[in-house]
C-alpha cells in the first residue's frame, strides 16, 4: 500500500512556477524527509497533499484516495507551518477538541505525554513560548491516531534542546508502523530521523534515497592540515585525491578515501599539523544538489 | 460540530472583548438615551410606541448588530490569519460544519444583548410586556440575527484583520442609523427612508417594534430579511472556501 503517490503534479502561483511536474511515491510505514531550501516547493507540496492547495495538473492519492477525502476521513494528521494557536483555550481543551473529530483518536493522556505536555495541559494554549507551542501543535496532529502524519517544518522556532525532545516524540509514535512526511531545511534532521531523504529544489526532486547514498553521491571527505609554507607540490598525486585547496597556510584535499589518503601523506614525509578528516556531509551533498 | 460550538462559545466568553460590545455597549446606551427621551409612558404618535419600549427594542438589535458583525468578523479574520482555521482545515472537520458552527455561534453572542437589554429595559424602566410577547420579541429577534451572522463570517472572510475591524464598525454603525435604530426612519429624509426599508437591519427593528406593539411581524419584513440572510449566507459559504483553500 502506498501513502502518498504524486503523479505529474505541478502548481504555479502566478508566474512563479512552485511545483513541476512531480512525481513521488512514498510507501506506508516509512518516515520520509522532504529537505530543502526555502522555496523549493516543499510547502506548496504538502499544501496540495492536504487538499489545502489545488494541483494545476497531475493527480494526488493519499493512502488511496483523493487528498480531500483522506483528509475527511480521518486518515491524515497535519502540522502546519506559521499556525499560531487558538485563543482562549487551555492545551487540554484544544488537543481534546481536535481528537474528537477523528473517528479513532488516541486517548488524551497519551497524546499529552507523548508530546511532552502532561505538565502544561492547564495552560492557555495562546501564552506558551515557541518551542511549547510546537508540541501542541504536535499534539494536535497526532491526537486522531492518523495512518499519515504530514509536518511542515516541525521544529522551526526550537532551541536544540527542544528539537532532541521534539524528534524522541516523532520518533515514539512513528514506531506504531505510521507513515511520516516532514519537511525541512535543518540537513541533520533530515539524516537523524528519516528512513528516506527526498531533496527538493526549484520544485523539482534532485535527490532521492537514505542518508547514506545522499551523502555518497556527494563524493568523498576532506583532509584538511597546516602546510607551513612548505611547498603543495606532490599533494595532488596522493592515492584517492581528487582536489587540492591551498588557502594560506591550510591545505584541504579532496579525497574518495580518506584513510590511505592520510596515510599516504605521511609517509610522504612532509610535517603535517592540525590534521582533520573530515566525512562528507549531508550538507555538502545538500548543497551540491540543490546548486 | 456540537463540540465545536461548545468550544467557540467556551472562547467567547472568555474574551473580555465580548463582555463590553456585546453586554455593557447596548445597556449602557439603553440607560442613557432611556433617560433623556420623551415623556415615560406616553405613546408616541410616530412609532405606536412608548419611548422606553421603542428604545429596547432599538437598542436590542443595535447590540445584536454589533455582536454579530464586529465580533464575529474580526474573530474569524483573526483566526484565518493565524493559522488556526488552516489547521481545522487539515482535520476531518468540514468547511460546511465550521462556518455553519461560527454563523450559530455568532447568533448565540448576538442574543445576549437582546436579552440583556430586555432584562435591563423591564428593571430600569418598568418595561411591561405579557409572556407572549417577550417570548415572541426575543425568539423572531434571534431568528432575525442570521442575515447579521452570516455578514459577520463575510467580513472575516473577506479583509484582513487589521481591516475587519473599522470595516465592521462601519458596517454596523450605517446598518444601527440607516436602519433607523438611532433615530427613526419617519424622522429621515424620504430618499433615506426608501433605503431604509430594504436594509435587513430596519427590518430586524420592524420585526420587534411589531411583536411589543401588539401585532404580527409584516411578511415584506420576513421576505426582506429571509432575501438576505440567503444573500449573505451564501456568500459568507463561498468567501469562507476561498479563503481556505488557495485556488
Amino acid at each position: 500500500m502506498n501513502a502518498i503517490v504524486f503523479t505529474n503534479v505541478s502548481k504555479s502561483y502566478g508566474s512563479v512556477q512552485a511545483v513541476r511536474p512531480l512525481d513521488l511515491v512514498i510507501e506506508a510505514g516509512q518516515t520520509v524527509a522532504l529537505l530543502g531550501p526555502n522555496g523549493a516547493g516543499k510547502s506548496t507540496s504538502i499544501n496540495m497533499l492536504l487538499g489545502l492547495a489545488k494541483p494545476d495538473t497531475g493527480d494526488i492519492q493519499v493512502l488511496g484516495a483523493a487528498p480531500d477525502d483522506a483528509v475527511a476521513h480521518g486518515l491524515v494528521g497535519a502540522m502546519l507551518q506559521n499556525g499560531t494557536l487558538v485563543a482562549g483555550l487551555t492545551v487540554r481543551e484544544v488537543v481534546d477538541f481536535v481528537r474528537h473529530l477523528y473517528p479513532e483518536p488516541l486517548p488524551l493522556d497519551e497524546v499529552l505525554r507523548i508530546a511532552g505536555l502532561t505538565d502544561l495541559a492547564t495552560r492557555r494554549a495562546d501564552r506558551l513560548s515557541g518551542g511549547q507551542a510546537q508540541r501542541v501543535r504536535f499534539a494536535i496532529a497526532i491526537s486522531g491516531a492518523p495512518r499519515l502524519l504530514v509536518l511542515d517544518e516541525p521544529t522551526a522556532a526550537m532551541d536544540v534542546e527542544s528539537r532532541l525532545s521534539f524528534w524522541a516524540s516523532m520518533r515514539s509514535y512513528a514506531a506504531g508502523g505510521r507513515t511520516i512526511l516532514f519537511a525541512t531545511h535543518y540537513l541533520e534532521e533530515a539524516d537523524e530521523n528519516a528512513d528516506r531523504v527526498v531533496v527538493m529544489a526549484r520544485g523539482q526532486v534532485v535527490g532521492d534515497g537514505t542518508a547514506a547514498e545522499i551523502k555518497a553521491r556527494a563524493g568523498g571527505s576532506t583532509v584538511r592540515f597546516t602546510l607551513n609554507g612548505r611547498p603543495a607540490d606532490g599533494l595532488g598525486r596522493l592515492p584517492g585525491v581528487t582536489g587540492v585547496e591551498i588557502h594560506g597556510p591550510t591545505a584541504l584535499l579532496h579525497t574518495t578515501d580518506a584513510d590511505t589518503t592520510v596515510e599516504a601523506l605521511y609517509q610522504s614525509g612532509l610535517r603535517v599539523r592540525d590534521l582533520e578528516v573530515k566525512g562528507a556531509d549531508l550538507e555538502d551533498a545538500f548543497l551540491d544538489l540543490t546548486r | 460540530m456540537l463540540r465545536y460550538l461548545r468550544i467557540e462559545l467556551l472562547r467567547m466568553s472568555r474574551d473580555p472583548r465580548f463582555v463590553f460590545f456585546t453586554a455593557a455597549v447596548p445597556v449602557g446606551f439603553y440607560l442613557l438615551w432611556s433617560n433623556i427621551g420623551g415623556v415615560h409612558g406616553e405613546i408616541e404618535a410616530s412609532t405606536g410606541l412608548t419611548p422606553q419600549v421603542h428604545l429596547m427594542v432599538s437598542m436590542a438589535a443595535f447590540g445584536a448588530i454589533v455582536a454579530a458583525v464586529a465580533s464575529t468578523g474580526s474573530r474569524l479574520a483573526g483566526e484565518l490569519q493565524s493559522g488556526w482555521l488552516r489547521q481545522l482545515r487539515a482535520t476531518p472537520l468540514s468547511n460546511r460544519a465550521v462556518i455553519c458552527t461560527k454563523i450559530l455561534a455568532s447568533m448565540i453572542l448576538a442574543l445576549t444583548p437582546i436579552v440583556l437589554v430586555s432584562i435591563t429595559a423591564a428593571l430600569a424602566q418598568d418595561v411591561r410586556l405579557s409572556p407572549a410577547e417577550w417570548a415572541g420579541m426575543i425568539a423572531l429577534m434571534w431568528l432575525a440575527t442570521f442575515p447579521f451572522a452570516a455578514l459577520g463570517t463575510l467580513i472575516g472572510s473577506l479583509v484582513s484583520p487589521d481591516a475587519a475591524q473599522p470595516v465592521s464598525v462601519g458596517t454596523h454603525l450605517g446598518l444601527s442609523m440607516l436602519g433607523g435604530l438611532f433615530v427613526p426612519i419617519s424622522q429621515m429624509p424620504h430618499a433615506l427612508q426608501n433605503v431604509a426599508h430594504w436594509l435587513p437591519s430596519n427590518r430586524f427593528g420592524e420585526v420587534g417594534w411589531d411583536i411589543v406593539g401588539g401585532h404580527a411581524p409584516s411578511a415584506a419584513a420576513g421576505l426582506i430579511l429571509a432575501g438576505w440572510a440567503a444573500a449573505l449566507g451564501g456568500c459568507a459559504i463561498a468567501a469562507y472556501r476561498r479563503a481556505t483553500v488557495t485556488a
